[in-house]
């Protein structure tokens, strides 16, 4: 018995391993449930668009999310949607349009992983922001966002404005 | 003077000699705003020719689900004629193969399987029992493959099986998985090609090392047994600094290529700056695969490349086709192997310029004109799905 607890500890710990490409610990759901979310409670979509096994996302996810405070904030404001790169899994858009979660990387001409995905709570694109990024980053992506300073002004003119 | 003038022409003659495209035509009937046709499958085959017919298979939700449809075009036929659906329920990325005569036969998931059936006529052959997805084809002179990626536990795996054909009447001689044990981690997009020497290749997606490579293996057997899988990609596996697994490679497509070849072309971003590039290895039958090769030219290179396929023949034509925004929007490029390297990227006439054109899938016939079908997206008037052929002049 309690070698079979062992070996179930043991598999639960590979498991997560394997399936650790979103931050652990956070929310993450797929894209239609996520959109879904989003409209049922009006909360924007932080789409993270990472690759399995992608060195920065990894970098990111340990430097970056395993903030405590930047975990609250963006679990609690945030409709938290994880979409893999390769992955022939399949999402419904907006539109209508059926695609894979690959396929959602050419539609945003996505060039590197990760790739930060801000949304509207109906799916509409606010602003898509590719690389290692730092806790001080997040925080003022989401005063763009939540602050809907998008509705004024481009990311860098409000970063701009910032300094 | 005229007659110096008539030798250089005929000497410079070889150099002069290019694709000269056909005017291109349309290949789906019904077209609208919130209909969106996808020409992605296991190994981009959505594209074949037998005899002088031309057989195009796409999805589409035209009927308020998705589902997978088939056009044809005889040679001496102005346009395509009106589509057929294949599936009843939920279709997902159809592929379509060559048995000459005019016959073709298909493959698709439907309802969360693998299905086959020969065209005109013939009635569908389940070909999975288990949960599949990704279904291609691969046919030489009497051998017929299908592969495609199957639920075993809790991953997919590619099992790959031969096909019989009697009249119109499919069978499977047999289906094996590549690899006896349960999969580590997840399998998918299988492409298939038959060589010359009767070998079959198998490639797919596979994540194993904890992030994807595109793996091959081969049998000489007619998919009784095959060789424990290698690698494609000669990047190797492992974390930058402790952090990830290695970089990515995705959606490996195989074409047979000359007397015993096969040709594996693929999206690769080991330069992860640049998003994907294209890759290609040669070997098959007796060989393993080569020294990877980047298959676009320098101006491709700072450019994601997308939806890579390759088409090669028995008299050793080779070509790779993707699609890239290079000059702002997406066009369809290619590029011919010259014996040393690809060659110069070029743009398809009528699949570049203003708009996106994307999603190429291509043929070689038997006489070697290369067909090539790509999406024409236009979000007011809704996605065509466009066709071209191309004749070596």
């Amino acid at each position: 018995m309690k070698r079979i607890g062992m070996l179930l500890a043991a598999s639960f710990l590979w498991a997560t391993t394997v399936l650790a490409d979103p931050p652990p610990g956070y929310p993450f759901v797929g894209y239609d449930a996520g959109l879904a979310a989003a409209r049922a409670s009006g909360k924007p979509i932080f789409l993270y668009f990472g690759r399995y096994g992608c060195a920065w996302c990894d970098h990111t996810n340990k430097q970056t999310f395993s903030d405590a405070s930047l975990k609250k904030l963006y679990t609690k404001n945030y409709v938290l949607v994880y979409v893999d790169a390769e992955s022939g899994k399949r999402l419904t858009l907006p539109s209508g349009e059926r695609i894979t979660e690959a396929e959602l990387g050419v539609r945003l001409q996505a060039f590197a992983t990760p790739l930060f995905v801000y949304l509207t709570p109906q799916g509409d694109k606010i602003v898509q922001i590719p690389g290692f990024k730092t806790v001080q980053d997040f925080r003022e992506y989401d005063r763009y966002v939540r602050g809907g300073h998008y509705k004024q002004k481009s990311l860098l003119e409000f970063l701009g404005d910032k300094s | 003077m005229r007659a110096a003038a008539l030798l250089l022409a005929l000497l410079a003659w070889p150099a002069q000699a290019a694709w000269e495209w056909s005017a291109p035509l349309t290949v789906n009937s019904v077209q609208g705003a919130a209909i969106f046709p996808h020409l992605e499958s296991a190994n981009r085959r959505g594209v074949a020719v037998s005899g002088d017919t031309v057989a195009v298979v796409w999805e589409d939700n035209r009927d308020g689900s998705p589902q997978c449809y088939l056009a044809t075009r005889p040679a001496a036929a102005a346009a395509f004629q009106p589509e057929i659906r294949l599936s009843q329920g939920d279709c997902y990325e159809p592929v379509v193969a060559a048995l000459g005569e005019g016959r073709f036969v298909a493959a698709w998931e439907e309802a969360g399987r693998a299905h086959a059936r020969v065209l005109p006529g013939g009635a569908v052959l389940k070909l999975s029992d288990a949960e599949a997805a990704q279904v291609t084809l691969a046919v030489a002179g009497e051998r017929m493959y299908a592969a495609w990626a199957e639920q075993a536990g809790r991953f997919r795996r590619i099992v790959v099986a031969r096909l019989a054909l009697e009249g119109d009447a499919l069978s499977m001689k047999t289906r094996r998985p590549v690899e006896a044990k349960k999969p580590a981690d997840e399998q998918g997009w299988p492409a298939l090609a038959v060589a010359g020497d009767g070998s079959v290749t198998v490639a797919w997606e596979d994540r194993r090392s904890r992030h994807t490579v595109p793996m091959a293996s081969r049998s000489r057997d007619g998919g009784k047994t095959f060789v424990p899988p290698f690698r494609l990609t000669d990047k190797a596996s492992g974390s930058v600094d402790g952090l990830g697994a290695g970089s990515g490679a995705m959606r490996p497509t195989l074409t047979a290529w000359g007397g015993q070849g096969v040709v594996a072309v693929w999206l690769d971003k080991r330069n992860f700056l640049s998003g994907y590039d294209v890759y290609a290895a040669l070997g098959g039958g007796t060989r393993r695969f080569g020294k990877n090769i980047r298959v676009q030219d320098s101006f491709g290179d700072n450019m994601v490349q997308w939806h890579a396929t390759v088409v090669g023949d028995a008299g050793g034509r080779l070509l790779a086709l993707w699609d890239d925004a290079r000059d702002g929007t997406p066009d369809v490029w290619l590029s011919e192997w010259d014996g040393k390297a690809f060659g110069d990227d070029v743009a398809v006439p009528a699949a570049s310029g203003p708009g996106a054109q994307s999603d190429p899938v291509a043929t070689l016939d038997a006489v070697g004109s290369l067909h090539v079908v790509w999406l024409d997206r236009d979000e007011a008037a809704g996605t065509r799905i466009r066709y071209v052929r191309a004749v070596w002049r």
